[in-house]
């Protein structure tokens, strides 16, 4: 099985430069839908799911290779290195933010301009005066709930994907879900995305950086999204007027502009 | 519309009525802002959480939940509202003023109005406290019928394992009784075989002994050396078959035993001049014997057989030459020991002496067959296959238990165990000396009891020949009869087997009553009976083994009349 079909990639768009959309931790690749299409005129686009979430292969998804976000930047690697994409734009919500530094200092070529969209480096905050947004005790708590396997949680997505009289448009993906992901999966997601601290992999970053950040996000904080744009020398802030951890839904338009400026 | 003001209050008891509705259904409702926040709440909801509606007003709907849902409501349920429109019955937590949980369901949905454009959001909240309990029971239940299945699973595959022992277990059991009864019936055949043999040898040799004696009394000629050497020719293969017979009877535990106490390791130093020159110069032997050494309770030239008969084995194992090792020790085997070996073995004191050599070895199928009479590796007419036999039942005839380990290519430990010899004192050590040859007769009684006619009457020949007088009776009452006649009576020579339910020792014990100091002489060719317990003689018994010879019988009844 090729790398992209793994990843469920999706390829559109009609430019020469690709730009790559790579979803965050929760729901897939659908994240994008208000955005993606508004570079199709001018660039390549690629849209995927992370092993895992989506419509990806869950036969792939390796406990050991995943426990950390490196699993994750090396899938990006393959993937778009078998897409033959060089010195292409990277927009990555929430932590995968993260995952296109990682996968951008290990494989240079493939990027030359990155767009975080709510990233955060670390997300509990630390007694050295780094505030991440998190106590420790409370990701712990986080941690705990989901390996408590409550029914409503390991279940809850299935009802979310019943009936949607109101948005007939999206009709066909009913079937699919929008946000289908195996609990088991997600629990994992959450531990990799929770408990990582890659504040030292923002030095010597290549390319452009772009960081959006929204008003009031409770997951990735406007102090992170400062400390992300001071760490990277050169890198643009974007203060946001949407609220939320996802402009690309809330505020589409407003996250579009942004981008647009940037590439 | 009436202008009476009646449909003012109608309209305003309705809206009274709308506002009843949502205030106080049993449900929670809450109206908030595309970005979640909260621009009413109905009382219900507001009571749930133990504050006043105001105090909800302004803030956003994640913050009432605890932090998983606040999380997972910000990357997973926000974005499914945006992207479906709704969701509905999502399983999740408030946070009370008290710091409790409320397990809630949420359903939420986006109010458009003409352009697409969120108006506002509706979110219904269900009290989920009771299915989230059911919920836990359900899980409870699941863990407990999950561990229980394992449990199961576990348990059968252990009764499996159980029974596959217990069946393995039950199967080597029944196949070393098959081989205990085997051996066993072999031994039955052999033996009773090798007994007739005895009886025909008896006479065959006793016919060519009258033979030699007549001829020598003829004039020399060529025509009496033929016949003479005719003679010795055919005693010399009589000679040979009750050898062989001899084996076979040892085989089958029915040879007669003159077992006496005997330092084992004395014995073995003493042969070891014969072994060496037995084995060759190729091989070096070696004698190792311990300190302590217990004495044992065996008949020892049977012994020394035995290790004679090892020593051969372990020659011919050994063509390009080798190590033969023989070691005494003092062994114990213990009831766990004796419990898994085929035949009946006593746990106890042992004395061990084990043969090792440094040859070929030996498969397990050969291993299985060793003891088998006949059963030879050796080509034809190289082995008898008769002589482990012999060692294995002049061993299991003594009390003791005999073991052979042998890997093929490293060669084969014999171990022999000999029962430890208790009561040490109690039996005096035998004088080993053979009486000297004596062949005159005499001139006292001697009755005769056997019931093979040519064997009687050959012994009958003999005995007068030697110039004794001879009675002589069929069975135990003809002999008691013949007892009550003649009084003079010196000698019962009696076979121990006799038939019509009197046997030889019963005779005897009856003789001597009715005749104390009657002199008793025992022959058998064959032991498992009466006289001998396991094989021992009685002290003090008088016993020729068949087949005798002339000078055999001549010289041992005169050594019993003389006693």
């Amino acid at each position: 099985m090729s790398v992209a079909t793994k990843h469920n990639v999706q390829v559109r768009g009609a430019g020469e430069q690709t730009m790559v959309f790579a979803h965050g931790f929760g729901c897939d690749q659908n994240m994008w839908r208000y955005v993606e299409p508004a570079f199709e005129g001018d660039f390549r686009t690629v849209l995927f799911d992370h092993i895992g979430a989506g419509g990806s292969d869950l036969g792939a998804y390796d406990r050991a290779k995943y426990a950390s976000l490196e699993g994750y930047a090396d899938d990006v690697i393959d993937l778009c290195r078998e897409l033959g994409v060089r010195r292409g734009i990277y927009v990555g919500h929430s932590v995968s933010a993260m995952i296109g530094i990682l996968a951008a200092k290990k494989a240079p070529e493939l990027f030359e301009k990155l767009v975080l969209v709510g990233p955060s480096p670390r997300y509990i905050d630390d007694t050295e005066g780094y505030v991440g947004g998190f106590s420790e005790a409370q990701i712990h708590e986080l941690l705990e709930f989901l390996d408590s396997n409550h029914m409503g949680w390991s279940q809850a997505m299935a009802p979310v994907i019943m009936g949607n009289a109101e948005r007939p448009e999206l009709g066909e993906e009913l079937t699919n879900s929008f946000c289908r992901t195996d609990p088991e999966i997600a629990k994992a997601f959450a531990r990799a995305t929770f408990l990582s601290d890659n504040r030292a992999d923002l030095v010597d970053v290549p390319g452009q950086v772009l960081v959006l950040q929204c008003s009031e996000d409770v997951i990735a904080p406007q102090c992170v999204g400062e400390f992300v744009h001071r760490s990277i020398p050169g890198s643009q802030l974007v203060i946001l007027e949407a609220t939320g951890h996802c402009p690309n839904l809330s505020a589409p338009e407003e996250t579009i502009a942004a981008i647009r400026a940037f590439v | 519309m009436s202008e009476d003001g009646s449909s003012v209050s109608g309209e305003r008891e309705a809206a009274d009525d709308l506002e009843d509705l949502f205030e106080f259904a049993p449900c929670g409702y809450l109206s908030a802002q595309p970005d979640s926040r909260i621009v009413r709440v109905n009382s219900t909801l507001a009571k749930w959480l133990g504050r006043e509606p105001r105090e909800l007003v302004g803030r956003r709907f994640p913050d009432l939940l605890n932090i998983a849902g606040k999380i997972y409501y910000e990357t997973h349920f926000a974005p499914l509202l945006r992207m479906q429109g709704a969701f509905h019955e999502v399983a999740l937590d408030l946070v009370r003023a008290d710091g409790s949980l409320l397990p809630v369901l949420v359903n939420a949905v986006e109010r458009q109005d003409a352009n697409g454009s969120v108006r506002f959001i509706r979110i219904t909240v269900f009290n989920a406290s009771d299915r989230r309990r059911y919920e836990q029971e359900l899980l409870e239940a699941r863990r407990t019928a999950e561990d229980a299945s394992a449990e199961l699973r576990k348990l059968n595959a252990d009764l499996e394992m159980r029974v596959a022992a217990a069946v393995e277990e039950r199967m080597k059991a029944e196949e070393a009784l098959r081989q205990a009864q085997k051996m066993e019936a072999i031994g039955q055949l052999t033996g009773g075989v090798a007994h007739d043999f005895n009886n025909l040898l008896t006479v065959i040799l006793g016919g060519l002994d009258t033979i030699r004696r007549q001829v020598s009394t003829l004039p020399g000629s060529p025509t009496t050396e033929r016949i003479e050497r005719s003679i010795r020719m055919a005693s010399h293969g009589a000679e040979r078959a009750a050898t062989l017979t001899a084996r076979l009877l040892a085989f089958a535990r029915r040879q007669p035993l003159e077992p006496k106490p005997i330092d084992a390791g004395r014995l073995v130093t003493n042969l070891a001049d014969l072994l060496q020159r037995t084995l060759g110069e190729t091989i070096a032997l070696e004698t190792v014997t311990g300190g302590g050494l217990w004495r044992a309770q065996a008949d020892p030239g049977e012994l020394e057989n035995a290790l004679v008969n090892l020593a051969v084995n372990a020659r011919d194992a050994m063509p390009g030459g080798g190590r033969l090792t023989i070691e005494t020790g003092n062994a114990h085997l213990d009831e766990s020991y004796v419990a898994q070996v085929a035949e009946p073995v006593a746990a106890g004191q042992y004395v061990l002496i084990a043969v090792s050599d440094t040859g070929t070895g030996m498969c397990a199928a050969t291993l299985a067959q060793v003891f088998e009479p006949f059963f030879t590796t050796k080509d034809v007419g190289k082995g008898t296959g008769l002589g482990l036999s012999q060692v294995y039942g002049f061993v299991r005839q003594s009390g003791g238990h005999i073991r052979i380990y042998s890997e093929v290519g490293e060669g084969t430990s014999v171990k022999i165990y000999l029962p430890r010899l208790l009561n040490e004192g109690l039996v005096p050590e035998s004088e080993t000396a053979a009486a000297a040859a004596v062949t005159h007769g005499g001139t006292e009684t001697i009755l005769v009891v056997e019931d093979h006619d040519d064997l009687r009457s050959f012994s009958t020949g003999i005995l007068r020949e030697l110039g004794y007088r001879v009675l002589e009776a069929a069975n135990g009452r003809r002999a008691l009869e013949a007892l009550q006649a003649a009084h003079d009576v010196d000698l019962l020579f009696t076979d121990v087997v006799l038939p019509e339910g009197m046997d030889g020792r019963r005779l005897a014990d009856e003789a001597l009553r009715r005749r104390p100091g009657i002199k008793v002489l025992f022959t058998t060719g064959y032991t498992r009976n009466a006289i001998v317990h396991n094989g021992r003689l009685d002290p003090g018994v008088n016993l020729i083994g068949k087949p005798f010879s002339f000078e055999n019988l001549a010289a041992k009844v005169r050594e019993v009349l003389d006693s």
